[in-house]
């Protein structure tokens, strides 16, 4: 990437675009490792959600039956709808913080920056909600298994996630990252656009078909 | 991201001072040689006591009504055998070990690319050990190394300490993976494209890929069966609307790659050891490595023949039978690139040579009753009897642990800085090949007569072979000791290793034995591939020892 382009120490920040060298190569090499982890912990949500769809299609009819004989409920698509929303608005906020920390509008970085943390906290919030009413249980049922095993493994990555924000921000504002040396925010935004897109199939899993 | 970026070497020149104190040094080190080491030690302990397993596996069948442990035991006997050897000692030995002492080298790296995610990664495995040996004190896992529910879900509490073990061992087998990738594609020496990379490497990058990818889909497996156990979230019950099917779809989509995890660094190994003890440049280095990238793909297609008789869609059994078919295509390229290797060369018998030697003839054997087994009609015969036992043992007994010995003989003196003794060395093999094949040649027969495997008695019939099966085993134990042997030797007396005792022409031989702390001084420019014997060496720059035209090689009296 910006390997060519050498500044040092005294006037890395200086310039927009100039990284020592040192630094592009380390970056390149965490960027790639961070990208396959979460290429391996994509794997690890495929696992269940292939459980689920072979659980799902091992029945003539999803729902399976409840204990009482009935049907058990779908889920309802309205208010995790609403808190869907509530995760993609946080994926947009943090898309401008990142934005605005390349820009050196370091007071705007904090604003998104909490935005998402705020934006993420309710989502959490949201999903308790939702666990708290839910008519199916974790150990009742396959369709509650499969459920709270997949969100529930979302939840503690979106939970990781706002700790690690969190650390991020405290991080920042110490002066760990200048305008042209902050991975570790790169990596921040990665993973938050990852907890996105495992939503999404989730969404889509478990509320729509 | 299919090349990396060549950075100009004088940006490696950062070298850090080495650390003095011994935990830094020795127990928590950061530096890959001595990680390496550390995984060897372990798996080495690990390997011995899953061996000792496997005797009392062996004592109990020389009798056709058993009688050495009872029915319940013998049962957890096979089980953590199996699992240890599996995820104790091949994989980390053939990852962990090999490829952490020797990739780096061969890549002209200081370290790898994450070097305290590597000292976590190893940290993890003893720990994994503890948990599944400690699972004997409350009752070991009973189901074998595949745990297929339902019965696994009724196993002893031991059962829930094997999920963790095992889910330990696969989060440090991805974080290694992750490792090795990016260290591969983004810290080679300059000059050293994909192409002119040593075939080892090769086959680390294919077997870092199937790690990184397939490892966590066992994770999600493990903790789904622990779940289960724990608290009786219903994935694979039958009673409560779950499938034990769907366990054995997850765990083979896992485990069958790792059947390439823990073939492909021997395979590696072996096309290191060849060109070196031929004296010939390596016959076709591409199909090679190509192969190793076509085996780790086609790996992840042909998880279900492993089910064939498990109550799988009928419909499905075909296309898994051919997909399997086909990864008899690029195995068989290598083998036949190994022999051609070999055509014409001045072949020097030391005892790695013939451990590579060996591995070729015994895990050819493996790979033909993998065809046999991969057939549908022929599978419904011989599937859950011995003929599967002598197959798998042919390739990760014949296979990898004849990898691991021939590797374990090739950088020893690279490792310490000693020679071993060759003469005992050369004993060690034959005493292995002989054992080795007493032990599970007679298996193929008895499988194909009709005897089940895990079972602690059998048919009178069955008698003589087991016998001879067991008797081989002895030979094979004894031959440990002698490997053992040769290690406190060596350590102790044994002669001082130049750079490249072996003439190998591979980055790690240019440097001194054992290697300085941070390997190179000055990171060569790499010009060609290293397997052109006769030619000069394809490096530029560096500070190298390189070998003088009077310089004796081991073998070349």
């Amino acid at each position: 990437m910006a390997v060519g382009a050498v500044a040092h120490g005294a006037h890395a920040g200086a310039h927009d675009d100039e990284v020592d060298a040192l630094y592009a190569e380390t970056r390149d090499m965490r960027l790639l490792g961070f990208v396959l982890f979460l290429i391996s912990d994509v794997v690890l949500f495929s696992a269940f959600i292939f459980a689920y769809l072979y659980l799902r299609n091992s029945i003539p009819n999803w729902p399976p039956l409840g204990a009482d004989g009935k049907q058990l409920p779908r889920f309802d698509a309205a208010f995790a709808g609403v808190n869907s929303v509530v995760l993609f608005g946080s994926g947009a906020t943090m898309h401008y913080a990142l934005e605005s920390w390349k820009h050196g509008a370091k007071k705007a970085f904090n604003w998104w920056m909490g935005a998402t943390i705020v934006l993420g906290t309710l989502f959490l919030c949201g999903q308790a909600y939702e666990y708290m009413h839910a008519k199916v249980t974790w150990a009742g049922s396959t369709i509650g298994a499969s459920f709270f095993t997949l969100t529930g493994m979302h939840g503690f990555h979106v939970f990781a996630g706002i700790v690690y924000l969190i650390i991020l921000m405290i991080q920042a504002n110490r002066g760990v990252y200048t305008k042209s040396k902050y991975f570790g925010l790169t990596a921040g935004t990665l993973y938050w656009h990852f907890v996105d897109v495992i939503w999404v199939a989730l969404f889509t899993l478990f509320y729509l078909i | 991201m299919a090349v990396a970026a060549h950075v100009p070497a004088t940006h490696h020149d950062h070298i850090h001072p080495e650390p003095t104190s011994f935990i830094q040094k020795y127990i928590f080190s950061l530096d890959h040689k001595i990680i390496g080491i550390q995984y060897f030690i372990t798996t080495f302990l690990f390997y011995c006591i899953a061996g000792l397993l496997a005797e009392v596996i062996r004592i109990q069948l020389l009798h056709p009504n058993g009688g050495f442990v009872s029915n319940e035991t013998y049962n957890q006997v096979y089980s953590v055998h199996g699992s240890a050897m599996v995820w104790l000692v091949i994989i980390p030995m053939l990852t962990g070990g090999f490829g952490n002492f020797v990739m780096p080298l061969m890549i002209g790296a200081r370290d790898v690319a994450f070097p305290w995610l590597n000292m976590a990664s190893f940290w993890m495995f003893p720990v994994a050990g503890a948990l599944l040996f400690s699972s004997f004190l409350i009752g070991a896992p009973e189901a074998g190394w595949t745990e297929y529910p339902p019965i696994s879900l009724q196993g002893p509490p031991g059962t829930s300490l094997w999920c963790m073990a095992i889910f330990l061992v696969g989060i440090s087998s991805t974080l290694t993976g992750i490792n090795f990738l990016v260290t591969i594609m983004k810290m080679r020496a300059p000059g050293m494209t994909l192409t002119r990379m040593p075939l080892f490497v090769w086959a680390q990058l294919a077997t870092a890929m199937l790690s990184m990818v397939a490892t966590t889909a066992l994770a999600g497996a493990l903790l789904a069966l622990f779940l289960e156990r724990t608290f009786g979230v219903p994935f694979y019950d039958p009673a409560k609307g779950g499938s034990p099917l769907l366990w054995q779809h997850m765990f083979w989509f896992y485990s069958h790659p790792a059947v390439y995890i823990m073939i492909l660094p021997a395979f590696g190994i072996v096309s290191e050891i060849l060109p070196t003890f031929s004296k010939k440049p390596i016959f076709g280095y591409k199909a090679i490595a190509f192969s190793s990238v076509a085996i780790a793909l086609v790996g992840f297609m042909v998880w279900a023949h492993h089910m064939f008789t498990s109550g799988m869609v009928p419909w499905l059994t075909l296309p898994f039978m051919i997909l399997t078919f086909f990864v008899a295509v690029p195995t068989g390229v290598k083998v036949l690139a190994w022999v051609a290797t070999l055509w014409g060369g001045r072949v020097h018998f030391t005892a790695a040579m013939l451990f590579a030697l060996g591995l070729i003839a015994t895990f050819t054997l493996g790979g033909i009753t993998g065809v046999f087994l991969a057939a549908v009609p022929a599978d419904l015969h011989e599937h859950g009897t011995y003929f599967v036992v002598a197959h798998f043992h042919y390739v990760l007994f014949g296979g990898s642990v004849f990898g691991i010995f021939a590797g374990m003989y090739y950088w020893w003196p690279k490792m310490t800085g000693k020679l071993m003794n060759e003469p005992l060395a050369i004993t060690h093999f034959w005493a292995t090949f002989i054992g080795f094949n007493l032990t599970f040649f007679p298996m193929h027969w008895l499988g194909l007569m009709g005897m089940p495997r895990r079972v602690p008695i059998y048919d009178p019939q069955f008698q003589s072979l087991n016998v001879l099966a067991s008797i081989g085993s002895f030979i094979l134990a004894a031959s440990t000791l002698l490997f053992f042997a040769n290690v406190y030797y060596s350590l102790t007396k044994g002669k001082k290793a130049s750079s490249d005792p072996w003439g190998g022409r591979t980055l790690e031989w240019m440097i001194s034995s054992p290697p300085p702390y941070y390997n190179f001084k000055k990171i060569p420019a790499v010009l060609a591939l290293p397997y052109d014997f006769g030619e000069p060496l394809p490096y530029l720059g560096g500070e190298l020892i390189r070998p003088n035209a009077h310089t004796k090689f081991a073998g070349e009296e």
